[in-house]
């Protein structure tokens, strides 16, 4: 399994531009395509001090769930607010997190804190093509690719970490790496095997409603 | 045979022809029956399978949309989050009661079981259709027919939970059962089953098919290709069978049987079976009646047909239909009229003598033949006596009015027990029935008397007489001919004896069998030159010449050798064969003279005429010709006549031998002396020549009787102009006796005896010598 290892590398980057501490990751299918929704996960083997969390947001439009991955620090509320004229029914079976939000409109009475790392997979029961995965991890220092799959994680402090990819069609778990990091910024490149959306059908918005 | 009857016929012919046209229809309808149901069979499987397909498609779907809604439902995957497995367990269960699947299975991602309804313990088993998930893993879901533990079929279909990314895979097992087969059997209309093939063999796992009829199907399947047709032999039925694939070793047999899809095509043919049997009974009752109309007509007249046959024309046709038989009826009823008509004519012409309006011969021989076989009677022959100079000189017209005449007198004996008949000519003959022989002769003795009184016919009185001849039947004959020869022999003896009557048993009895075969004998000694002619010298007793000879016949017989004329001469008067006889002598003896005067000898011959030859009116012209051919004299030929030839009938023999006279040839009268001819009637006849019968001649010297008899029969003779032949002259004696008594001719032994042709020369060399020498 360690010798998976390879599968990535690591680059330390020199330029102005760059911060130290400055990961920059990129995520490629096996057929070189940037694969966007994958979370790079540096995970300090030495703990980090807790700071305050940030809430986040994960917001349903247009019968969605935006984003449709989030990666949060455990702890972490999130809010999902209802920007749709119409009412959602969240839930999560996940064992990380397991809720349910019941029918309802606007803002839920409170954020839901992601308690425990893992993964959860968040639906909506009556609305069965909505989809959204949030991965809680223990550390700071995450970051989730962009269409163009890169991700940046800024600012990580020298130090060994677990270094840590996945995405939520990934098709199988990735081993774990320990990262040394350095002053000098790293560009870390991975592949990834991922599963091909399963797009559910979305029936069209009834006009009439509004 | 049973073509025979005309009615038969017309009934065979119609029914046949029904027949044969039913037939056809009934071909026909069977025929494009069974290719209907052929082509209906073939196109109901193929809808059927169409039909099958489209609902194992749809059913498939809904199941899957189905599995889909209830592996979407919340609190269904709630309960499979949980990982709880008795919770789990007991979900399956309830969800599989409302969508109606008697197998579920929860399934991780990793393929291997979490729960199911069929098998709970022990946990963490492989899933059963890996194949099924894979597909499901490429699809989204799938479903297949899968042989589940418990030995049974069923249709599973597995569909991801999701919540919302795909936590388990949900099996749903829907059983595939006989239900199952029927109901889709109900909405094909063909037989259902699913067969299973394996190693182990052919298995019915679900059928449509009643219990008894499965093993019959597990054993007829033979070699199960998809798509495959054929039909199959099961339970007495036939089937069409398609085969559709369901699973690797599985398909569906969809079969459609033959028996059921012929059924209201059966039903069909047998209401046309019920029309043709009825309508083959109701033609043949129409056709026997209708042919029975036509026959019994046919038949009445075919009956009356048989009776004109049977010679009953008495009964007319009676009057049937008014149809075509009807007018044949009519026709044919004037056709009978007419060959009644006919036949009374034809019978007229048949059974009348057309001169006198009498029954003639043939009426009465039928007549005689219709007589009782123990009968008795006569039969009477009646020949006028004096016809033929009548017809002579009068001619065949009066003649016949005189026959007429007698017929019309005749026709008054006409009774019940009498026929009276003309044969021919002047012969008529009388059939009496029950008549004895005094009854015979008393109606004989009637006849005679009848004819007594004189007919008259333009002014002339004429006599007529008539001779009878009577033979009685039984006992002088049988038969209608043998009868009337024996009437007509006696007749002949009558006219001889002039008796006027003479009865068959007195006459003198038939010829005997060897005469008969006499008549054909002479016959042929004709035709075969038997007859040769003996030529007799004649001694002119004044001169002392031979001057003349008579011509005596003799038959020269191969077997019997020479047979004197004595023999056959009388037979062949008796049967006319004379009449053949004396025209070739006279031609023999003339020819015969001829030839001697070419060689210097000049004989006046005599030839013998019978009393046959006499009355025959061709004679004379046979005679004139004769002498003409050979460059004769007339008086170089003498004719002797025998007194009883004349006797026969007088009146005629004189009017020929005036004839005979007048052509100058010499007529001499034979055998005088034994007859009963008067000199005094002789003298009245035209002949030259008087022949003294030898019986006085012979010894005539030592007889002084015969010699006052000679001697006074010369003198009158000579005192009447003829001459005298002495005959039987057998000795010296004898001539000189008749030389001294002025007999004019000697002939005799005496001078010589009759002598062949060739011989009579020498002989008249050796009697000049000898006469010379006495001189």
């Amino acid at each position: 399994m360690y010798l998976r290892a390879v599968c990535f590398t690591a680059l330390l980057l020199a330029g102005a531009s760059a911060h130290a501490g400055d990961i920059e990751a990129a995520v490629i299918t096996p057929t070189g395509q940037p694969l966007p929704d994958a979370a790079v996960v540096l995970e300090p083997v030495a703990g980090y001090a807790r700071g305050p969390l940030p809430t986040v947001t994960i917001a349903q439009r247009d019968r969605e769930l935006i984003p449709y991955m989030t990666v949060v620090q455990v702890g972490t509320a999130i809010e999902f607010p209802n920007q749709d004229p119409f009412k959602h029914h969240l839930y999560s079976f996940s064992p990380a997190k397991t809720f349910e939000i019941k029918l309802y409109a606007g803002k839920p009475e409170k954020p839901i804190v992601f308690d425990k790392p893992g993964e959860v997979a968040l639906g909506c029961n009556i609305h069965d093509w909505m989809e959204a995965y949030v991965l809680v991890v223990d550390t700071p220092y995450f970051a989730k690719t962009d269409a163009r799959g890169r991700a940046r994680i800024a600012h990580v402090p020298p130090g060994s970490y677990r270094l840590r990819w996945w995405h939520p069609r990934q098709k199988q778990d990735l081993p774990v790496h320990i990262l040394k990091i350095g002053a000098a910024p790293m560009r870390l490149t991975q592949k990834l095997d991922v599963s091909p959306r399963i797009i559910k059908p979305k029936p069209p918005l009834d006009k009439e409603q509004y | 045979m049973i073509f025979r009857s005309l009615q038969r016929r017309i009934v065979i012919v119609f029914v046949g022809l029904l027949l044969l046209v039913m037939a056809l229809v009934l071909a026909l309808v069977t025929r494009s029956n069974s290719r209907i149901v052929a082509a209906e069979i073939q196109r109901e499987l193929s809808a059927g399978a169409q039909v099958f397909s489209l609902l194992m498609e749809q059913n498939r779907r809904q199941l899957e949309t189905a599995a889909t809604v209830l592996a979407a439902d919340f609190a269904f995957r709630e309960a499979i989050a949980t990982q709880d497995r008795p919770t789990i367990q007991s979900v399956i269960r309830n969800h599989g009661l409302r969508i109606g699947a008697q197998v579920m299975m929860v399934i991780r991602p990793d393929g291997n079981l979490i729960a199911d309804t069929q098998n709970i313990a022990p946990a963490d088993r492989a899933v059963p259709f890996p194949d099924l998930l894979s597909d499901a893993e490429s699809a989204g879901k799938s479903s297949g027919y899968k042989q589940m533990k418990d030995g049974r079929m069923y249709q599973v279909v597995v569909v991801p939970i999701l919540a919302p990314q795909r936590i388990a895979w949900v099996a749903m097992g829907f059983l595939v059962d006989d239900r199952w087969a029927h109901d889709l059997s109900g909405i094909t209309g063909l037989a259902v089953s699913v067969i299973r093939r394996d190693q182990t063999g052919v298995t019915v796992l679900a059928s449509s098919l009643e219990q008894s009829k499965r093993a019959a199907l597990s054993d007829a399947v033979g070699d199960v290709t998809a798509g495959l047709r054929g039909e199959l032999h099961i339970g007495g039925e036939h089937y069409q069978t398609i085969y559709m694939p369901l699973g690797k070793e599985t398909s569906v047999a969809l079969q459609r049987s033959v028996e059921q899809a012929e059924a209201p095509f059966q039903s069909l043919q047998n209401v046309l079976w019920t029309i043709v049997l009825a309508g083959v009974a109701v033609f043949s009752f129409g056709s026997v009646m209708l042919a029975r109309r036509i026959v019994r007509p046919v038949n009445v007249l075919a009956g009356v047909a048989r009776r004109i046959e049977a010679g009953d024309y008495a009964e007319p046709v009676p009057r049937l239909t008014s149809d075509e038989i009807g007018q044949l009826a009519t026709s044919f009823d004037h056709m009978r009229e007419r060959v009644a008509d006919r036949e009374q004519k034809i019978l007229k012409l048949a059974y009348e003598d057309s001169l006198t309006g009498l029954p003639n011969r043939t009426r009465l021989i039928e007549e005689f033949g219709n007589l009782p076989p123990e009968s008795r009677g006569a039969v009477v022959v009646m020949n006028l006596d004096r016809f033929a100079p009548i017809n002579s000189a009068l001619g065949h017209p009066v003649g016949d009015r005189l026959l007429s005449e007698i017929g019309l007198r005749l026709g008054s004996f006409r009774s019940a027990t009498c026929l009276v008949s003309r044969f021919w000519g002047d012969e008529f003959v009388f059939l009496l029935r029950d008549a004895d022989r005094a009854a015979a002769a008393d109606f004989a003795e009637s006849l005679t008397t009848a004819l007594r009184h004189p007919f008259t016919l333009d002014g002339h009185r004429l006599d007529v007489d008539a001779s009878l001849g009577v033979a009685l039947f039984p006992d002088d004959g049988r038969d209608a001919v043998t009868l009337h020869r024996r009437a007509e022999l006696a007749m002949y003896a009558a006219k001889r004896r002039r008796s006027g009557i003479a009865f068959a048993a007195e006459a003198g009895e038939e010829p005997l069998p060897e005469q008969l075969s006499l008549i054909w004998e002479m016959r042929e000694a004709m035709a075969h030159e038997q007859f040769l002619l003996y030529y007799q010298p004649k001694l002119d007793l004044a001169s002392g010449q031979i001057t003349e000879v008579e011509a005596l016949i003799r038959w020269q017989h191969p077997q019997r050798g020479l047979i004197p004329p004595m023999r056959f001469i009388p037979f062949a008067e008796n049967t006319g064969f004379i009449r053949e006889l004396t025209p070739w002598v006279l031609e023999a003896a003339v020819t015969q003279v001829a030839h001697w005067r070419r060689i210097g000898i000049n004989l006046v011959p005599a030839v013998n005429l019978s009393a046959l030859d006499i009355l025959n009116p061709k004679l004379i012209g046979h005679l004139r010709r004769l002498v003409e051919q050979h460059g004769l004299a007339a008086k170089s030929l003498c004719v002797e006549i025998t007194e009883s030839a004349l006797m026969e009938d007088p009146e005629l023999a004189l009017t020929h031998l005036n004839e005979l006279a007048a052509l100058g040839l010499k007529l001499a009268i034979d055998d005088y002396g034994v007859g009963r001819a008067s000199l005094g009637y002789l003298q009245t006849l035209p002949v030259h020549e008087l022949k003294i019968d030898g019986s006085f001649v012979r010894a005539v010297a030592e007889t002084p009787k015969n010699a006052a008899i000679v001697k006074s029969t010369i003198m009158l003779c000579h005192a009447l102009g003829l001459r005298v032949v002495g005959e039987g002259a057998e000795t010296p004696d004898d001539l000189a006796w008749l030389r001294a008594n002025d007999c004019d001719v000697a002939q005799g032994y005496g001078i010589a005896q009759p002598m062949p042709a060739e011989e009579l020369p020498g002989w008249l060399v050796a009697f000049g010598v000898r006469r010379w020498k006495q001189a």
